[in-house]
């Protein structure tokens, strides 16, 4: 590396920082939901945020909360967790693809914060050109604060909102199914439309029969299998 | 303890999904094209699962027609907002939102 690619990183950070504030304005309400939904879960205000601290994903960390509340086992939620995570899978080669340079020690932080809309924003921001590993790392780094910053507001300061019964109570109740539907208009492909019909009629019949936990896998796996019969139709969802 | 062991394993299998393709990316093209295939597509069909899963909870705490309309009401103001604004954190907030007012608002209306 040289000198002047090595004084370049700050501002690379810094720039990458900034960039993060259209994800920050969505992430601090909707972390701040999660907050509140952790505690109406029975979750200590600490053990909330302990989850956002560590755990670092949206949709997921929603599931987690719900499955506890719901008292399924340990081994349930873990595995619905890390499936829900799978995707992640296929953001760090499609991102490699487009950095100016190998990421090297920007690495490990660089995959800390690859959530699904700091990978939309990356990829969207490379349509301008190739980006730097430390700009990326700043756009993470931006997300992670609002959302830690977002689920310590609603956990300590949002008691009572989910008992008022006012709409902001409502409101509360939508947030789940809202943020789903809102990444399913996101990753949605015409020609995987057999994938997200296979999984929503499957779930819903194996709801008649099974409790949630069991529906939800049975759901995510038969959308997912009838994938290969499709061919190459689309790219990866 | 075992909340701790959870939120631990939860947060490093995530993590290690996001890192280790970062790391060897160039490996994953080697898989067999079904496994990557129906790989690729569990993220679309967990989200799809989800959307049943949570509508039908939301559902079944209150099967009324006025619930069913601001169901309706919010997921356009979701699928409106994220035309408008292409921000899934801003559209979910704008969907709850809708729905909370919608909910309230039209409660024994219809």
């Amino acid at each position: 590396m040289t000198a002047s690619t090595a004084t370049a990183q700050p501002i690379h950070f810094w720039h990458g920082l900034r960039a993060s504030a259209s994800i920050m304005i969505g992430y601090a309400p909707m972390a701040f939901s999660f907050g509140v939904v952790a505690v109406q879960a029975g979750l200590s205000p600490w053990q909330a945020l302990l989850v956002s601290v560590i755990v670092f994903a949206g949709a997921a960390q929603f599931i987690l909360v719900s499955l506890i509340a719901a008292g399924a086992g340990f081994g349930t939620v873990l595995s619905a967790v890390l499936l829900l995570n799978v995707r992640h899978l296929f953001y760090g080669p499609a991102l490699v693809a487009q950095l100016k340079t190998a990421p090297r020690r920007w690495t490990p932080w660089l995959a800390w914060g690859l959530t699904d809309e700091v990978f939309a924003t990356a990829m969207s921001a490379s349509s301008q050109g190739r980006l730097a590993p430390a700009w990326c790392t700043g756009l993470g780094i931006g997300a992670y604060s609002a959302w830690v910053g977002g689920t310590a507001a609603g956990a300590w300061l949002g008691a009572g909102i989910g008992d008022s019964g006012g709409w902001l109570a409502s409101a509360l109740e939508f947030v789940l199914p809202a943020l789903f539907i809102a990444l399913l208009a996101q990753a949605f492909q015409r020609s995987l439309w057999p994938v997200v019909a296979v999984s929503m009629v499957s779930a819903l019949l194996a709801l008649i029969w099974l409790p949630v936990h069991l529906a939800m896998v049975i759901g995510m796996l038969s959308g997912a299998l009838i994938r290969p019969w499709l061919g190459r139709l689309g790219a990866s969802s | 303890m075992s909340f701790l062991a959870l939120i631990v394993l939860a947060g490093l299998g995530t993590y290690l999904m996001r890192l280790v393709p970062l790391v060897s990316g160039h490996k994953m093209n080697q898989w067999h094209p079904a496994i990557t295939l129906a790989l690729s597509a569990l993220g679309l069909s967990a989200i799809a699962t989800l959307i049943v899963l949570s509508i039908s909870g939301l559902w079944q705490a209150s099967p009324q027609t006025d619930r069913l309309v601001a169901m309706c009401l919010g997921t356009l103001a979701v699928l409106l907002s994220l035309r408008l604004f292409r921000n899934v954190g801003l559209a979910t907030l704008i969907g709850a939102v809708a729905y909370g007012l919608a909910d309230v608002g039209l409660k024994g209306l219809l």
